[in-house]
């Protein structure tokens, strides 16, 4: 499983370096997104249930679990084109972010992430006074 | 499908050789379609016809009863789907709406692909065409089809003279 890096650099945005982790788990795709004031993260884990979804935020690392139960044991395949297993993922993000304040919505088995940047990386104006 | 033999690249090598006839033309396209299909591994096989589609996984298991088809299809809301049966054959329609507003937003990954899919699936079985059930939770689809039980064999008696 992936370890990646979310940042700013436009370079090396994504990918860095590689964790594996004892089991089988699935790396699901995700679209990443940045505005302004938060990061989206949008994630396809088809099959998963709501309560079995763990995300942690820790250290600038984000983690997506997400259990996927098996449907069938000793079962014989006439079509077999996925597996079916719990998925996991983490993500560095190099952006400073407002862990309070992350939340998630899952819906048709896409979860969906705001990681809302902390105040002090916000794009901030500064008048000038006169 | 007549089997053709492996030509690989032949066919660029043949420099001012023009396809005239509109037989032949859909011959090179059909010949570029099934190319395209072999070198690449199913899940990424681009839909040629129109918008970039996509072709959701499918799982097919069969009991004494039943055959349950299975796809994984995250993201497709269900009012989107059209499942029909085209003879002996399962087809599954539908679309994966993008409805995110991505201008003004920067892009870090970009793994989840949109769009419309087709896909015919055979099924092993006869199927009860008015007895299928189908369900889509959590972004996985499952269709249940009662299989048509054959009639027990009826023994028939010879009458000797």
């Amino acid at each position: 499983m992936a370890n990646e890096t979310i940042t700013k650099t436009p370079a090396e945005q994504t990918v860095t370096a590689e964790e594996t982790r004892s089991g089988l788990f699935y790396r699901p795709n995700v679209d990443i997104l940045e505005k302004a004031d938060e990061l989206l993260v949008l994630a396809d884990v088809p099959g998963a249930s709501r309560e079995g979804i763990d995300i942690h935020f820790e250290d600038g690392q984000l983690t997506i679990h997400a259990k996927a139960p098996r449907r069938h044991e000793n079962v014989e395949f006439l079509v077999h084109e996925y597996g079916v297993g719990d998925y996991y993922r983490t993500f560095r993000v190099a952006e400073t972010i407002d862990a309070a304040n992350i939340t998630a919505e899952y819906a048709d088995g896409v979860l969906t992430l705001h990681l809302p940047k902390a105040p002090a990386v916000k794009p901030r104006k500064i008048p000038v006074k006169a | 499908m007549v089997l053709i033999p492996w030509r690989g690249k032949q066919r660029e090598r043949e420099p001012g050789r023009i396809e005239t006839s509109p037989l032949a033309a859909l011959r090179t396209e059909m010949d570029r379609l099934f190319d395209q299909f072999f070198r690449e591994p199913l899940g990424t096989f681009e839909w040629p016809f129109g918008d970039r589609g996509w072709v959701p996984p499918v799982e097919v298991t069969e009991s004494d009863e039943e055959v349950t088809v299975r796809a994984e299809i995250p993201g497709v809301d269900p009012q989107h789907l059209d499942l029909s049966m085209v003879g002996n054959q399962l087809v599954l329609a539908g679309e994966k709406k993008d409805d995110l507003d991505r201008s003004g937003r920067e892009c870090h990954a970009s793994e989840i692909r949109y769009g419309s899919f087709r896909r015919s699936i055979p099924l092993p079985a006869n199927v009860d065409e008015q007895r299928v059930e189908a369900d889509c939770t959590n972004g996985m689809l499952t269709i249940r089809l009662k299989k048509i039980q054959p009639t027990p064999a009826k023994r028939i008696e010879v009458k000797g003279r």
